[in-house]
Parts: C-alpha cells; sequence; structure tokens
C-alpha cells in the first residue's frame, strides 16, 4: 500500500482551530491546501512523529491565502 | 461496497490483515450527514464511533465560563476518528461534532460489537488499541500546536 500521510495543519497568525486529515501525497512548502471552504498556503512542514507501517506523521503550518 | 481498501489508510486499523479487516468491515454502516447537521451532542451517552470517509467536521466543545460562544478546537477530515473515547471509556460525548461539508459521509461502528472483536481476537483488540492511544495522542500533539 502507498504511504499514507496524517497531517496536523496549523494556522499561524489567527484563531483558526486547524486540522488533521489523511492525505494521498505529502503538503510541500509553497502549496495550496483547502481545509473546509477556506484556501491556505503551507509555510512550513515537519516530521511530527516517527513513521508506523504506511502511515507518515507530519505537522504543517500554514498562512491564509490571499483573497480569504 | 469493498470497504477493506478504506479501512486500509485508517491509522486506527494499522498492522491489521485482510482478513480482519474483513471482520471490521462486516461491522460497518454508512451514515451520511449534511453540512450543518449535528452528529453527536456533547453530554449524551454515545455507543458508536466514526471513521470520516468524505467531507470535513468540526469539533465543538461547549464554551468555558465566561466566554461567549463555543468555538471549534479541531476540523477533522478524511481518514479520522470521531466518537473514539466511548470505546474506552463508557463516558458521556466530549463535544458536539457538526458536519460542515456536503456531503459528510461516515462509516459506523457499534462499541459493542467493536469490543467484541476485540475481545474476541486478542491481536485485532491489541493493535487496536495501540493505534487508538497513538490517535489520540495525535489529537493532543496538535492541540498543542495549535494557537502558538
Amino acid at each position: 500500500m502507498a504511504s499514507v500521510y496524517k497531517v496536523s495543519y496549523v494556522v499561524a497568525g489567527e484563531e483558526h482551530p486547524g486540522a488533521i486529515l489523511n492525505a494521498d501525497q505529502p503538503p510541500r512548502v509553497g502549496d495550496q491546501v483547502t481545509l473546509g471552504k477556506r484556501r491556505f498556503v503551507v509555510l512550513e512542514v515537519v516530521d511530527l512523529l516517527p513513521a508506523r507501517g504506511d502511515f507518515r506523521f507530519l505537522h504543517a503550518t500554514l498562512r491564509p491565502a490571499s483573497g480569504n | 461496497m469493498d470497504l477493506v481498501p478504506l479501512l486500509q489508510k485508517v491509522e486506527l486499523f494499522e498492522g491489521l490483515t485482510p482478513e480482519e479487516l474483513q471482520a471490521v468491515a462486516a461491522l460497518c454502516a454508512e451514515r451520511v450527514f449534511h453540512a450543518g447537521d449535528l452528529i453527536t451532542r456533547q453530554g449524551e451517552a454515545g455507543d458508536e464511533m466514526y471513521v470520516i470517509c468524505e467531507g470535513w467536521v468540526e469539533v465543538v466543545p461547549s464554551a468555558p465560563p465566561g466566554a461567549a460562544s463555543p468555538r471549534a478546537v479541531v476540523n477533522l477530515g478524511r481518514g479520522q476518528l470521531i466518537g473514539e473515547m466511548t470505546l474506552v471509556d463508557y463516558g458521556p460525548r466530549s463535544a458536539s461534532v457538526r458536519a460542515i461539508s456536503e456531503p459528510t459521509v461516515l462509516q459506523a461502528m457499534h462499541r459493542d460489537r467493536f469490543t467484541k472483536l476485540c475481545e474476541h481476537d486478542f491481536h485485532v483488540g491489541y493493535l487496536v488499541m495501540r493505534n487508538m492511544a497513538a490517535d489520540l495522542s495525535f489529537k493532543l500533539r496538535h492541540r498543542n500546536l495549535t494557537g502558538r
């Protein structure tokens, strides 16, 4: 099975609750991601925990995309 | 619908064999919610846990004293669990959970049937409980990183 990326997203600079979801691809700096109805830009991605089986555990920091 | 490929991508079931995943799949029932629907209500008894297959939910505990209104503490998307605490502590729902996407599709598992499977098959039971602890730990880490 291909890797599953469990990602903790937090939004810098605002009181957004952040999000957790499984993704088929890891987020990369500069990517745009949609959480709910809002779009964000990825500022930083770090490994949060060691991998287990096919699962990778990442933490990504976001900022709102322009126009949000 | 073959749920095994879907369940393979859920951390709770990491390490289970295809046969064990089939046994889990046999316990699942699909639930479809619309944006704004309440999935769980804080304080109520709960006997099901859910895996998010499609869409988003927000987790909203009641507002602390003096706060203006309840605020979401996290949004959860594909592959995440809702209501899993009731599987281990049998307590009331710790927060309200609301669907925020159209549609929001979940797979529901009844606590008693799922517990019976874990008690019947110790390999499944050990892995599920280990993975559930890891999932709760991940949520705590996320919470600690939010709002920095």
